[in-house]
Protein backbone atom coordinates (compact mmCIF):
# COMPACT_ATOMS: atom_id res chain seq x y z
CA UNK A 1 0.00 0.00 0.00
CA UNK A 2 1.58 3.05 -1.18
CA UNK A 3 0.36 5.86 0.40
CA UNK A 4 -0.35 9.42 -1.40
CA UNK A 5 2.99 11.89 0.07
CA UNK A 6 0.33 15.06 -0.57
CA UNK A 7 -1.10 13.31 2.91
CA UNK A 8 1.97 12.82 4.45
CA UNK A 9 2.59 16.63 4.20
CA UNK A 10 -0.82 17.78 5.17
CA UNK A 11 -0.06 15.64 8.45
CA UNK A 12 3.75 17.03 8.60
CA UNK A 13 1.75 20.46 8.56
CA UNK A 14 -0.47 19.61 11.22
CA UNK A 15 -3.50 18.33 9.32
CA UNK A 16 -5.20 16.27 11.96
CA UNK A 17 -7.89 14.45 9.16
CA UNK A 18 -4.74 13.84 6.59
CA UNK A 19 -3.21 12.07 10.25
CA UNK A 20 -6.07 10.58 10.93
CA UNK A 21 -6.12 9.30 7.18
CA UNK A 22 -3.15 7.81 7.25
CA UNK A 23 -3.66 5.78 10.55
CA UNK A 24 -6.42 4.26 9.68
CA UNK A 25 -5.09 3.09 6.37
CA UNK A 26 -2.50 1.49 8.10
CA UNK A 27 -4.02 0.70 12.11
CA UNK A 28 -5.19 -2.86 10.70
CA UNK A 29 -2.05 -4.31 9.69
CA UNK A 30 0.36 -2.65 12.26
CA UNK A 31 -1.62 -3.98 15.32
CA UNK A 32 -1.81 -7.48 13.45
CA UNK A 33 2.08 -7.38 13.22
CA UNK A 34 2.22 -6.08 16.36
CA UNK A 35 -0.14 -8.86 17.80
CA UNK A 36 2.17 -11.31 15.95
CA UNK A 37 5.61 -9.72 17.11
CA UNK A 38 4.48 -9.42 20.97
CA UNK A 39 2.09 -12.57 21.32
CA UNK A 40 0.15 -10.74 23.93
CA UNK A 41 -3.58 -9.62 22.39
CA UNK A 42 -4.46 -7.55 25.17
CA UNK A 43 -1.67 -5.19 24.67
CA UNK A 44 -1.52 -4.45 20.92
CA UNK A 45 -3.66 -2.18 20.81
CA UNK A 46 -1.49 0.18 23.97
CA UNK A 47 1.37 -0.80 21.43
CA UNK A 48 -0.12 0.54 18.51
CA UNK A 49 -1.11 4.01 19.80
CA UNK A 50 2.36 3.94 20.96
CA UNK A 51 3.50 3.68 17.14
CA UNK A 52 1.38 5.88 16.28
CA UNK A 53 2.34 8.58 18.62
CA UNK A 54 5.89 7.93 17.56
CA UNK A 55 5.14 8.53 13.85
CA UNK A 56 2.88 12.25 14.88
CA UNK A 57 6.38 13.12 16.69
CA UNK A 58 8.60 12.26 13.98
CA UNK A 59 6.59 13.00 10.87
CA UNK A 60 8.29 15.72 9.89
CA UNK A 61 11.66 14.09 9.94
CA UNK A 62 9.93 11.89 6.81
CA UNK A 63 11.12 13.35 3.23
CA UNK A 64 9.44 10.99 0.59
CA UNK A 65 6.45 8.87 0.40
CA UNK A 66 8.70 5.36 -0.65
CA UNK A 67 10.69 5.36 2.86
CA UNK A 68 7.35 5.89 4.34
CA UNK A 69 6.11 2.23 4.95
CA UNK A 70 9.65 0.57 6.22
CA UNK A 71 10.18 3.56 8.46
CA UNK A 72 6.77 2.67 10.18
CA UNK A 73 7.78 -0.88 10.49
CA UNK A 74 11.20 0.51 12.17
CA UNK A 75 8.45 2.25 14.30
CA UNK A 76 6.73 -0.70 15.18
CA UNK A 77 9.66 -3.08 15.68
CA UNK A 78 11.20 -0.41 18.21
CA UNK A 79 7.86 -0.18 20.16
CA UNK A 80 7.47 -4.04 20.22
CA UNK A 81 11.57 -4.70 20.83
CA UNK A 82 10.70 -1.77 24.27
CA UNK A 83 7.29 -3.44 25.02
CA UNK A 84 9.41 -6.43 25.32
CA UNK A 85 11.95 -5.49 26.93
CA UNK A 86 9.72 -3.56 29.74
CA UNK A 87 7.69 -6.84 29.94
CA UNK A 88 10.95 -8.72 30.78
CA UNK A 89 12.09 -6.19 33.49
CA UNK A 90 8.72 -7.11 35.02
CA UNK A 91 8.93 -10.38 34.84
CA UNK A 92 5.47 -10.71 34.03
CA UNK A 93 3.86 -14.07 33.99
CA UNK A 94 2.48 -14.51 30.27
CA UNK A 95 -0.01 -16.69 29.00
CA UNK A 96 2.65 -18.56 27.01
CA UNK A 97 4.50 -19.30 30.39
CA UNK A 98 1.19 -21.01 31.96
CA UNK A 99 0.54 -24.95 31.06
CA UNK A 100 -2.56 -25.53 28.49
CA UNK A 101 -4.18 -26.67 31.65
CA UNK A 102 -3.70 -23.29 33.44
CA UNK A 103 -4.70 -21.17 30.05
CA UNK A 104 -7.96 -23.42 30.31
CA UNK A 105 -8.49 -22.88 33.77
CA UNK A 106 -8.20 -19.39 33.39
CA UNK A 107 -10.21 -19.00 30.52
CA UNK A 108 -12.99 -20.78 31.97
CA UNK A 109 -12.80 -18.70 35.30
CA UNK A 110 -13.42 -15.70 32.54
CA UNK A 111 -16.42 -17.48 31.71
CA UNK A 112 -15.18 -17.85 28.04
CA UNK A 113 -16.35 -20.76 25.55
CA UNK A 114 -13.47 -21.03 23.60
CA UNK A 115 -14.44 -23.79 20.14
CA UNK A 116 -11.89 -25.90 19.01
CA UNK A 117 -10.79 -24.23 16.47
CA UNK A 118 -9.85 -21.41 18.78
CA UNK A 119 -8.23 -24.23 21.60
CA UNK A 120 -5.70 -25.17 18.63
CA UNK A 121 -4.80 -21.66 17.93
CA UNK A 122 -4.00 -21.03 20.80
CA UNK A 123 -2.09 -24.02 21.29
CA UNK A 124 -0.11 -22.93 18.45
CA UNK A 125 0.44 -19.44 19.28
CA UNK A 126 1.72 -20.59 22.64
CA UNK A 127 4.21 -23.11 21.33
CA UNK A 128 5.79 -21.02 18.74
CA UNK A 129 6.30 -18.08 21.61
CA UNK A 130 7.94 -20.64 23.50
CA UNK A 131 10.19 -21.62 20.77
CA UNK A 132 11.12 -18.00 19.63
CA UNK A 133 11.55 -17.24 23.90
CA UNK A 134 14.79 -19.23 23.09
CA UNK A 135 16.52 -16.52 21.17
CA UNK A 136 16.91 -12.35 22.04
CA UNK A 137 13.92 -10.31 21.99
CA UNK A 138 15.75 -8.63 18.79
CA UNK A 139 16.16 -12.09 17.09
CA UNK A 140 12.47 -12.84 18.28
CA UNK A 141 11.32 -9.92 16.44
CA UNK A 142 13.69 -10.51 12.99
CA UNK A 143 12.36 -13.86 12.80
CA UNK A 144 9.25 -12.99 13.23
CA UNK A 145 9.27 -10.13 10.21
CA UNK A 146 10.65 -12.78 7.93
CA UNK A 147 9.26 -16.06 8.65
CA UNK A 148 5.76 -14.72 9.67
CA UNK A 149 5.13 -11.81 8.20
CA UNK A 150 6.67 -12.63 5.14
CA UNK A 151 9.20 -9.36 4.86
CA UNK A 152 11.54 -9.89 2.06
CA UNK A 153 15.53 -9.45 2.89
CA UNK A 154 15.28 -6.29 0.59
CA UNK A 155 12.15 -4.93 3.03
CA UNK A 156 13.98 -5.97 6.22
CA UNK A 157 17.43 -4.15 4.79
CA UNK A 158 15.19 -0.51 4.95
CA UNK A 159 13.79 -1.02 7.98
CA UNK A 160 17.08 -2.45 9.63
CA UNK A 161 19.71 0.02 7.77
CA UNK A 162 21.64 -3.56 7.78
CA UNK A 163 23.04 -5.08 5.21
CA UNK A 164 21.49 -8.23 3.66
CA UNK A 165 24.08 -10.18 4.78
CA UNK A 166 24.66 -9.28 8.09
CA UNK A 167 20.93 -9.85 8.02
CA UNK A 168 21.04 -13.45 6.46
CA UNK A 169 23.54 -14.00 9.30
CA UNK A 170 21.48 -12.93 12.15
CA UNK A 171 18.45 -14.34 10.62
CA UNK A 172 20.41 -17.90 10.23
CA UNK A 173 21.56 -17.91 13.56
CA UNK A 174 18.49 -17.31 15.06
CA UNK A 175 16.84 -20.06 12.94
CA UNK A 176 19.53 -22.35 14.46
CA UNK A 177 18.53 -21.84 17.87
CA UNK A 178 15.08 -22.21 17.72
CA UNK A 179 15.59 -25.54 15.30
CA UNK A 180 17.60 -26.64 18.46
CA UNK A 181 14.81 -25.38 20.97
CA UNK A 182 12.26 -27.76 18.82
CA UNK A 183 14.60 -30.22 18.81
CA UNK A 184 15.11 -30.18 22.61
CA UNK A 185 11.03 -30.28 22.76
CA UNK A 186 10.83 -33.14 20.91
CA UNK A 187 13.03 -35.08 22.48
CA UNK A 188 11.64 -34.41 25.52
CA UNK A 189 8.40 -35.39 24.94
CA UNK A 190 9.33 -38.44 23.05
CA UNK A 191 11.16 -39.35 26.44
CA UNK A 192 7.91 -39.10 28.33
CA UNK A 193 6.25 -40.85 25.75
CA UNK A 194 8.44 -44.13 26.31
CA UNK A 195 7.86 -43.14 30.24
CA UNK A 196 4.20 -43.35 29.71
CA UNK A 197 4.38 -46.33 27.89
CA UNK A 198 7.14 -48.13 30.47
CA UNK A 199 4.45 -47.18 33.07
CA UNK A 200 1.40 -48.51 31.04
CA UNK A 201 3.36 -52.43 30.01
CA UNK A 202 4.15 -51.94 34.16
CA UNK A 203 0.19 -51.42 35.22
CA UNK A 204 0.01 -54.75 32.76
CA UNK A 205 2.74 -56.78 34.20
CA UNK A 206 2.26 -58.59 37.91
CA UNK A 207 5.46 -58.34 39.91
CA UNK A 208 7.04 -61.51 38.98
CA UNK A 209 6.78 -59.97 35.03
CA UNK A 210 3.79 -62.30 33.93
CA UNK A 211 0.99 -60.88 32.08
CA UNK A 212 -2.07 -60.34 34.28
CA UNK B 1 17.91 -30.92 10.33
CA UNK B 2 15.38 -30.96 7.03
CA UNK B 3 12.99 -32.45 8.84
CA UNK B 4 12.55 -30.44 11.65
CA UNK B 5 12.95 -27.18 9.16
CA UNK B 6 9.94 -28.17 7.25
CA UNK B 7 7.93 -28.86 10.62
CA UNK B 8 9.32 -25.42 11.76
CA UNK B 9 7.99 -23.82 9.15
CA UNK B 10 5.01 -25.27 9.05
CA UNK B 11 4.59 -24.02 12.23
CA UNK B 12 5.10 -20.66 11.24
CA UNK B 13 2.75 -20.74 8.82
CA UNK B 14 0.40 -21.76 11.32
CA UNK B 15 1.22 -19.09 13.77
CA UNK B 16 0.36 -16.56 11.03
CA UNK B 17 -2.81 -17.97 10.96
CA UNK B 18 -3.38 -18.56 14.79
CA UNK B 19 -2.65 -14.65 14.94
CA UNK B 20 -5.02 -12.97 12.84
CA UNK B 21 -5.07 -9.35 11.92
CA UNK B 22 -6.72 -7.28 14.91
CA UNK B 23 -9.66 -4.59 14.78
CA UNK B 24 -9.30 -2.43 16.21
CA UNK B 25 -11.45 -1.12 18.91
CA UNK B 26 -13.69 1.95 18.70
CA UNK B 27 -11.52 3.84 21.19
CA UNK B 28 -8.23 3.11 19.11
CA UNK B 29 -8.48 7.09 17.64
CA UNK B 30 -9.95 8.39 20.69
CA UNK B 31 -7.28 7.34 23.14
CA UNK B 32 -4.58 7.60 20.65
CA UNK B 33 -5.38 11.73 20.20
CA UNK B 34 -5.66 11.75 24.04
CA UNK B 35 -2.03 10.55 24.35
CA UNK B 36 -0.99 12.65 21.57
CA UNK B 37 -2.46 15.76 23.40
CA UNK B 38 -0.98 14.58 27.01
CA UNK B 39 2.37 14.02 25.59
CA UNK B 40 2.29 17.85 23.96
CA UNK B 41 0.96 19.50 27.19
CA UNK B 42 4.22 17.77 28.80
CA UNK B 43 6.31 19.12 26.19
CA UNK B 44 4.89 22.17 26.80
CA UNK B 45 5.07 22.33 30.25
CA UNK B 46 8.57 21.20 30.17
CA UNK B 47 9.69 23.92 27.73
CA UNK B 48 8.09 26.71 29.98
CA UNK B 49 10.13 25.22 33.16
CA UNK B 50 13.58 24.89 30.83
CA UNK B 51 12.68 28.38 29.72
CA UNK B 52 12.69 29.47 33.41
CA UNK B 53 15.44 27.91 34.47
CA UNK B 54 17.38 29.53 31.68
CA UNK B 55 16.28 32.76 32.86
CA UNK B 56 16.92 32.73 36.08
CA UNK B 57 20.40 31.23 35.50
CA UNK B 58 21.24 34.01 33.18
CA UNK B 59 20.12 36.81 35.86
CA UNK B 60 22.10 34.89 38.23
CA UNK B 61 25.23 34.73 35.94
CA UNK B 62 24.85 38.76 34.88
CA UNK B 63 24.54 39.26 38.96
CA UNK B 64 27.53 37.62 39.66
CA UNK B 65 29.48 39.06 36.76
CA UNK B 66 28.57 42.54 38.20
CA UNK B 67 29.91 41.77 41.09
CA UNK B 68 32.89 40.44 39.62
CA UNK B 69 33.32 43.66 37.49
CA UNK B 70 32.67 46.18 39.86
CA UNK B 71 35.87 48.67 40.47
CA UNK B 72 37.56 48.13 43.45
CA UNK B 73 38.21 51.24 45.63
CA UNK B 74 41.09 53.73 44.76
CA UNK B 75 42.62 53.03 48.25
CA UNK B 76 43.60 49.30 48.33
CA UNK B 77 42.84 47.87 52.18
CA UNK B 78 45.83 45.17 51.48
CA UNK B 79 49.78 45.91 51.91
CA UNK B 80 50.69 46.10 48.54
CA UNK B 81 54.17 47.38 49.36
CA UNK B 82 57.77 44.46 48.57
CA UNK B 83 59.69 43.48 50.90
CA UNK B 84 62.70 46.04 50.25
CA UNK B 85 60.24 48.73 50.28
CA UNK B 86 59.14 48.07 53.44
CA UNK B 87 62.48 47.17 54.97
CA UNK B 88 63.80 50.74 53.85
CA UNK B 89 60.91 52.37 54.93
CA UNK B 90 61.60 50.52 58.52
CA UNK B 91 65.03 51.86 58.74
CA UNK B 92 64.46 55.20 58.04
CA UNK B 93 62.36 55.68 61.01
CA UNK B 94 64.68 54.08 63.22
CA UNK B 95 66.85 56.84 62.63
CA UNK B 96 64.79 59.50 62.64
CA UNK B 97 63.51 57.86 66.11
CA UNK B 98 67.19 57.83 67.08
CA UNK B 99 67.59 61.05 65.68
CA UNK B 100 64.93 62.43 67.76
CA UNK B 101 65.66 60.62 71.06
CA UNK B 102 69.70 61.44 70.83
CA UNK B 103 70.54 58.12 70.24
CA UNK B 104 73.20 56.12 68.38
CA UNK B 105 72.04 53.00 69.74
CA UNK B 106 69.71 51.22 66.77
CA UNK B 107 71.76 53.26 63.65
CA UNK B 108 71.84 51.20 61.24
CA UNK B 109 75.84 49.48 60.79
CA UNK B 110 77.68 49.93 57.82
CA UNK B 111 79.00 47.56 56.31
CA UNK B 112 82.70 46.50 56.48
Amino acid sequence: MQIDFDLIRRAQAGDHAAFNAIVQAYRKRILGTISRLIGRPEDVEDVGQEVFLRLYYSLDQLRAAEVFEPWLYRLTVNAAYDYLRKQRRRGEARMADLSEQQVMMADAAAGTRISDQERERAKVREHVQTLLSSVSEEDRLLLTLKEVEGLSLKELEKIYRVKENALKVRLFRARQRVLKALAREQEAQQKALTRDEEGACKSFTDESGELR
Amino acid sequence: MTRLDDQLQRLFVAYRRACPDVEPSATFMPDLWERIESRRRFALEFRRWARGLITAAAAACLVLASFVYTPASSEPTFYSATYLETLQEDQSAIVDYNAAVGAEVFAPQEPR
